[in-house]
């Protein structure tokens, strides 16, 4: 048994261990809809199996059920063939109770992690005990119909935390706390290429934040108080102490990031060089009809939304989560802002698009539920056509990149 | 038509959003403190030291005590002060690594005060430092879920000075008045990153009940609950946080069947088993615990290892006044001196129900309140026959949970070479149960229900996560209106 706190080194146990569990899954969820999978015969076989191995085999046995789990009656109908076959497969009469030789009690029992199914077998006096664990489907849900359409596509899943990433045809650069994982494409699959390492001085903050950025074929990493620079052919990274301004959207948006703390310290830089606003987890900034936007996610709470000059006082909004990202999608104003509820780490998150008009935010799109809290959301794309964003799934604790798109409802 | 459903749907969105205005952003917020009432008293918070609430203790004591591993809310074990580790095949020899860390009085965690401290908190074992960072535990036999046991509170890692005790956690213990209030400062350089929160201020021995009249709650951030005030709280649409039902309610009986106290012989098996057949499991839980708590016939709940339901645990009366009958032609049957929690109204509400069920049996059963039935050393001085305990679920590992259980319970003092092994070594499920059985076939301990803890959150605190278990984990907590 070996264990790290090195996640990278874990990804291939794991994803083994997926391929181990998944057909369970897959049976559990069959299981739900009447399907008799092979994998669920071949479960079903199993226990059949160890059955028979504690009892020694006897050639004629009663057996009865009762499910005290959540499985459906069909369900729990087609298990029960499918175990009644096993036991016939193996040699095995199925005979009433005064004739059998010994009698198997099996329960379709269930734990916090799964469906448990336990047999008792009684032989004159004696009597045995066998359980399998067998795992429960996950859940999927469906969204609304929404008025402007959000596009979620899951780009990477894995155990270890996703600060941002990168992706092109070619290419998925994952941003790591410890290092900078570079996959290649093959034939459709992502497949692991090199790992460099990110080195840093001092402790990292709490809810640590990192920001990738990579512009042919260069690498730009910001993380609090280092910035790493390298390439991704040949793969290298150099990375160095530093408080320089991160890009806190596609360029437009220049601040320097809080070496200690998890938010943007409030002053400016790049075109907007020795302006100031109060300190903000995100930010956005936008050109529409001539008008120029900018969008702060404060830590206060408070949404500010500056028009055309940042020295005059903004709008508050106060029903936003604390990370925004701004998407170039060519319906109603041509821009929005997708936004993250305001809720935290122990409730599932969710996006949803709104549309600043004037003094106002409007929404612009249903709500997208999401299956964990969102950890970054970052504009992306050329043309800031794209968001790319993290969420940590709560069913299972595994970090998800994503993208999401908009489309416009006509 | 299209138009005004567009603009409906509109404004229920626009709603929604508004709805949840003032609860802020969802990235954490540094700063503020954050008040908690706490029920118990607890009077010391060296995870070793005996209290009359370790669950309570172990909480605070959590905040600057860390352990070699965690486990999360899905079960997963993760590294703590341990950055890696790994064991031989028979899962007997573990080499633990240890990650760069500080205690609070600033000298660097090493593998010596990790050995220092584990070989108080299990002398059994046979600990070796390898390095500055790397030490090695061989224990008697297999323990196949070392990492899960090594995330119970009893391994935390202290530090034991002449006057102090020293951690590496987030917080360190800046004021300390025993049994009244607790006052951690957040550690600025605590190895994980500095928490949110300037600091966490503890009121213990608080009644919820007393600070709603007082109307103070307005300045905590979270209350312990219990069952009873839940009706009350949802009705006025406050917060409340339950965990799964995994405290044991559990009737132990305190003398072993070969020697007694001086004065007190041990309650005949006979009885003890009429008792347990005479409990009406199922209208406690519905009754007194209002169906927050599920009926328990074994040691861990059904939602823990499905096998619960195995053990029976529905009251029979007429068996039970067969065995009385047949235990009354050997034996005198003198009432049982039952002892419970002064300090909890809702054991006293199990007691009393229980003594009911009793006597239509014929059993008698007396219940009395003592301020002091929780520690072993407390049980040892009792003039009770059993004690009506709760105890918390300690793991979502099954063998570590009844590990703890058997310890909480006595049984790994009384018989560590047939219990303990037996337990922690188990590979199947099945083996686990057996300990299970064994364990409840004698009638020494009787499970009388599992009970969910409850606790009351204020709009302005995020990330309070409370474990399936009941136990807490503050790891991401902020409080919202902090800079």
């Amino acid at each position: 048994m070996l264990y790290s706190a090195f996640p990278h080194m874990l990804k291939t146990a794991s994803k083994l261990y997926f391929c181990a569990i998944l057909p369970f899954i897959l049976l559990a969820g069959s299981a739900a809809q009447q399907d008799t999978q092979p994998p669920l015969a071949s479960a079903a076989n199993d226990f059949v199996q160890q059955i028979l191995s504690r009892s020694g085999s006897p050639s004629a046995i009663a057996v009865t059920f009762q499910n005290i789990s959540a499985l459906a009656p069909d369900a729990v109908e087609s298990l029960q063939n499918l175990i009644f076959t096993a036991f016939r497969n193996s040699g095995i009469r199925l005979v009433k109770a005064e004739q059998a030789l010994a009698e198997v009690q099996i329960t379709f029992s269930e734990d916090w992690q799964g469906y448990v199914w336990v047999a008792s077998v009684k032989q004159g006096s004696a009597s045995q005990l066998v359980i399998r664990k067998v795992a429960r489907p996950q859940r999927t849900t469906s969204s609304r119909a929404p008025t402007l359409t959000i596009h979620k596509a899951t780009v990477w899943q894995q155990d270890g935390p996703i600060l941002d990433f990168f992706q092109d045809k070619q290419n998925l650069v994952v941003l790591e706390p410890g290092q900078l994982s570079l996959y290649v494409n093959d034939s459709g699959q992502w497949r692991p290429r090199q790992t460099l390492g990110v080195t840093h001085q001092n402790e990292w903050p709490r809810d640590l934040r990192g920001r990738l950025q990579v512009n042919g074929g260069q690498i730009n990493v910001f993380l609090p108080g280092a910035r790493c620079s390298g390439n991704i052919s040949p793969p290298s990274l150099e990375c160095r102490t530093s408080d320089d301004p991160w890009p806190a959207d596609q360029g437009s948006l220049i601040a320097f990031f809080s070496p200690r703390r998890n938010f943007f310290t409030g002053l400016l830089a790049g075109q907007t060089a020795g302006a100031s606003v109060p300190p903000f987890f995100s930010g956005a900034t936008w050109q529409s009809n001539d008008v120029r936007h900018w969008l702060f996610a404060g830590i206060d709470g408070r949404v500010r939304v500056f028009q055309n000059d940042l020295a005059t006082a903004p709008t508050t909004l106060t029903d936003f989560g604390g990370l925004l990202a701004a998407i170039r999608s060519g319906c109603g104003s041509g821009w929005q802002v997708l936004a993250s509820a305001p809720t935290d780490s122990t409730h599932p998150d969710s996006i949803q698009a709104v549309e600043i008009a004037g003094r106002e935010a409007l929404p612009a799109s249903s709500q997208v539920d999401l299956s964990g809290s969102v950890e970054a959301l970052w504009t992306s794309g050329k043309e800031s056509q794209s968001v790319n964003g993290v969420l940590q799934s709560q069913a299972t604790g595994k970090y998800e990149a994503f993208t999401l798109t908009v489309s416009c409802n006509q | 038509m299209k138009r005004l459903l567009l603009q409906l749907a509109a404004i229920s969105s626009l709603l929604l959003l508004m709805a949840a205005a003032g609860r802020g952003s969802s990235r954490p917020r540094y700063g503020g403190t954050v008040r908690v009432l706490l029920h118990d008293k607890v009077t010391t918070i060296d995870p070793l030291n005996e209290e009359d609430h370790p669950a309570s203790r172990d909480r605070l004591a959590a905040l600057s005590f860390e352990t070699l591993t965690e486990v999360d809310a899905l079960g997963h074990v993760h590294p703590k002060l341990a950055s890696s580790w790994h064991s031989d095949q028979a899962k007997r020899v573990w080499q633990f690594r240890l990650r760069l860390a500080n205690f609070h009085n600033g000298t660097l965690l090493t593998a010596s005060d990790v050995v220092a401290s584990l070989g108080k908190s299990n002398s059994g074992w046979k600990y070796t430092v390898n390095d500055r960072q790397t030490l090695t535990i061989e224990t008697p036999f297999a323990i196949t879920h070392m990492p899960e046991l090594l995330a119970l509170p009893k391994y935390a890692i202290v530090k034991r000075l002449p006057d102090s005790n020293a951690g590496t956690g987030p917080y360190r213990l800046t004021e300390w008045q025993a049994g009244e209030r607790a006052l951690f400062a957040v550690n600025e350089d605590y190895w994980g990153g500095r928490a949110y929160p300037d600091a966490i201020e503890f009121q213990m021995g608080a009644s919820l009940r007393d600070q709603l009249l007082e109307r103070q709650l307005g300045k905590h951030a979270a209350a312990e609950v219990s069952i009873d005030q839940l009706r009350t709280l949802e009705q006025a649409n406050q917060n409340i946080v339950l965990s799964r039902p995994a405290d044991l309610m559990v009737v132990l009986f305190l003398q072993p069947d070969s020697v007694g106290k001086p004065g007190r012989k041990p309650v005949d098996a006979r009885v003890r088993e009429a008792l347990a057949n005479t409990i009406n499991r199922t209208a406690i839980s519905n009754g007194l615990l209002q169906r927050r708590g599920v009926p328990a016939s074994g040691l861990l709940p059904q939602w823990l290892t499905g096998y619960e339901f195995m053990f029976p645990g529905n009251s029979n009366l007429d068996r039970a006044r067969e065995l009385r009958a047949d235990a009354a032609a050997f034996v005198v049957i003198t009432p049982i001196a039952l002892a419970y929690d002064l300090s909890d109204p809702l054991a006293k509400l199990v007691a009393e129900r229980i003594a009911v069920d009793a006597s239509a049996a014929g059993i008698a059963v007396q219940p009395y309140g003592e301020l002091h039935i929780n520690s072993k050393t407390a049980r040892a001085s009792l003039n009770a026959d059993a004690v009506l305990l709760r105890l918390p679920l300690q793991s979502v590992e099954p063998s570590v949970a009844l590990s703890a259980v058997a310890d909480d319970l006595g049984f790994s003092d009384s018989a560590p070479t047939i219990f303990v092994p037996a337990i922690l070594g188990a590979t199947r499920q099945e083996d686990l149960f057996e300990v299970e059985r064994k364990t409840l076939a004698g009638y020494r301990v009787i499970p009388v229900a599992h009970l969910p803890q409850a606790l009351w959150l204020s709009g302005s605190i995020h990330n309070w996560q409370q474990l399936m278990t009941g136990a807490w984990q503050l790891d991401q907590l902020w409080i919202e209106g902090a800079r």
